[in-house]
């Protein structure tokens, strides 16, 4: 497992191997409020980073998720489905949205750290 | 909008001490919700009692003489000379093709022994609405210096009765004076969120301290305009700027209860004509209420669609429902025979199937005839 990075749509992402766990930051899941529905990507789909994958709504507003890397979606947060609120409760961990199959490392190093995404909130 | 342009309401440091999010609405920083958030603060309205700041709408008071209530009586489809002392009316400010420059709430309420004319109107309103005040009215004077503070649910009667005595506001839209710290409330058993509930008037250095007194009690928490919005949507309540503006007209909105009927054969009243041709004839225009067969988030604006995917309508209000636990929209669809068929709406590309549902979503809970 590597360290956990963060991209400036608000999305945390965690390799192991070639898979990349997805998930929105406690930041975000904050300002967007109570999520009520997240309409899931379908697994298989291949996509290229920063492409719309799939969209979280909230009492307040619709948002998109990007993907963060090229890759290929492999799994999905079932559980989600059932109840949008664990986004909320636990946005980092249970929370987690998607998973995929990444192939080009370098795009993931190129994403920020927790510091400079705390850094990134600041300004 | 850069927060500079932004008006703060009186008590803003007050909301923001206890935990206001805010965002821009009509103008003004408003709180959207605090830290319970906007699912939970709803909850409680409907269960409990709920105090809203809503210090950013209009508020005007008019010297009901003969002069003022003829000219008024051209804008409002209203027998106000007739309208009885201390209950309140929902009507409307409208142009001469009856269209709605705004909703409105209307009393006649006495103070220092003179008869007024009380108007609560829309924040969004407020610079159109006080041009034409200003250009038919004299003698009138508009109430920037008092908060409007809105108790709204199922204990706000006995909450605010621990303060007030109510005995004069017994029933659904009653309105008087109260006394509150040696000055005058303006309180009407009323409210835009489907439950029972007070809209106060008071002036603003008395303002935090009311609400601090009321905020004391367990049962009461500080709601924001997100809950404000998605409980008037439960209750099918018309939100200008959604489902009403200068191009729709009561009749067309479904609101025609709220016209006085003689009025609209009176040619002093703007659009008369024109309101009375639609009350007689098919409406060309048709409010509904829709839920979305599977899940998905209806939002403003999206447009509605019939069998062959050809556009028929648009929604006014969507948004989360936390009673029913799935999304709601009120819409408009402009032929009544769409109702008979199938109907879509667009959702990113999508076509979601939703169905015609009945307004309100959720029954409301008025105090009537106690």
């Amino acid at each position: 497992m590597v360290e956990k990075k963060y991209t400036k749509e608000h999305e945390w992402v965690e390799v192991d191997g070639d898979t990349a766990t997805v998930g929105i930051t406690n930041h975000a899941q904050e300002s967007l409020g109570d999520i009520v529905f997240i309409d899931l990507p379908t697994v298989g789909k291949e996509v290229k980073s920063n492409e719309e994958l799939c969209v979280i709504e909230s009492v307040k507003a619709a948002s998109d998720i990007y993907a963060p890397i090229d890759g290929e979606v492999i799994e999905i947060n079932n559980s989600l489905n059932n109840d949008a609120s664990i986004v909320n409760q636990d946005p980092e961990k249970d929370g987690w949205i998607f998973k995929m199959k990444i192939s080009d490392l370098s795009q993931y190093n190129n994403l920020m750290t927790l510091d400079e995404y705390l850094a990134s909130l600041e300004n | 909008m850069s927060d500079k342009t932004l008006n703060k309401i009186f008590l803003h440091e007050f909301h923001l001490e206890n935990g206001a999010k805010f965002v821009p609405f009509a103008g003004y920083e408003m709180p959207i919700n605090y830290k319970k958030g906007i699912i939970n603060e709803h909850l409680h309205v409907r269960e409990k009692v709920g105090i809203f700041d809503v210090s950013h709408m209009g508020q005007i008071l008019i010297t009901a003489n003969d002069k003022n209530i003829s000219s008024l009586e051209t804008y409002i489809p209203l027998n106000i000379k007739k309208i009885p002392s201390n209950k309140c009316h929902y009507s409307f400010i409208l142009n001469k093709k009856g269209g709605i420059i705004d909703d409105i709430m209307i009393s006649k309420i006495n103070i220092n022994n003179k008869e007024n004319i009380y108007i609560v109107y829309n924040a969004s309103r407020k610079k159109i609405l006080n041009e034409i005040f200003n250009n038919i009215c004299d003698n009138y004077s508009v109430l920037n210096n008092r908060c409007l503070i809105a108790i709204q649910g199922p204990s706000s009667h006995s909450v605010l009765s621990s303060y007030l005595d109510l005995s004069k506001i017994i029933n659904f839209l009653d309105i008087n004076i109260l006394q509150f710290e040696n000055t005058d409330l303006y309180i009407s058993r009323s409210g835009y969120t489907g439950e029972d509930g007070f809209e106060i008037s008071i002036p603003n250095e008395n303002a935090e301290n009311f609400i601090n007194q009321i905020f004391k009690n367990e049962n009461a928490c500080l709601c924001g305009l997100g809950c404000r919005d998605s409980l008037r949507v439960e209750a099918g309540l018309s939100l200008y700027g959604n489902e009403i503006n200068e191009d729709i007209t009561p009749v067309q909105a479904n609101l025609s209860w709220a016209l006085d009927k003689k009025r609209l054969e009176d040619d002093n009243l703007n659009g008369s004509s024109i309101l009375l041709q639609q009350l007689q004839h098919t409406k060309d225009s048709i409010k509904i209420g829709i839920t979305p067969i599977n899940k998905t988030m209806l939002r403003n604006n999206m447009t509605l669609h019939n069998s062959e995917k050809k556009e028929i309508g648009y929604i006014t209000s969507g948004c989360f429902s936390p009673i029913l636990k799935k999304s709601i929209g009120m819409g408009y669809i402009n032929d009544v025979t769409n109702r008979m068929d199938k109907l879509y709406v667009k959702v990113r590309g999508d076509f979601e199937e939703v169905i015609i549902d009945n307004i309100p979503f959720v029954k409301k809970n008025y105090k009537k005839g106690g």
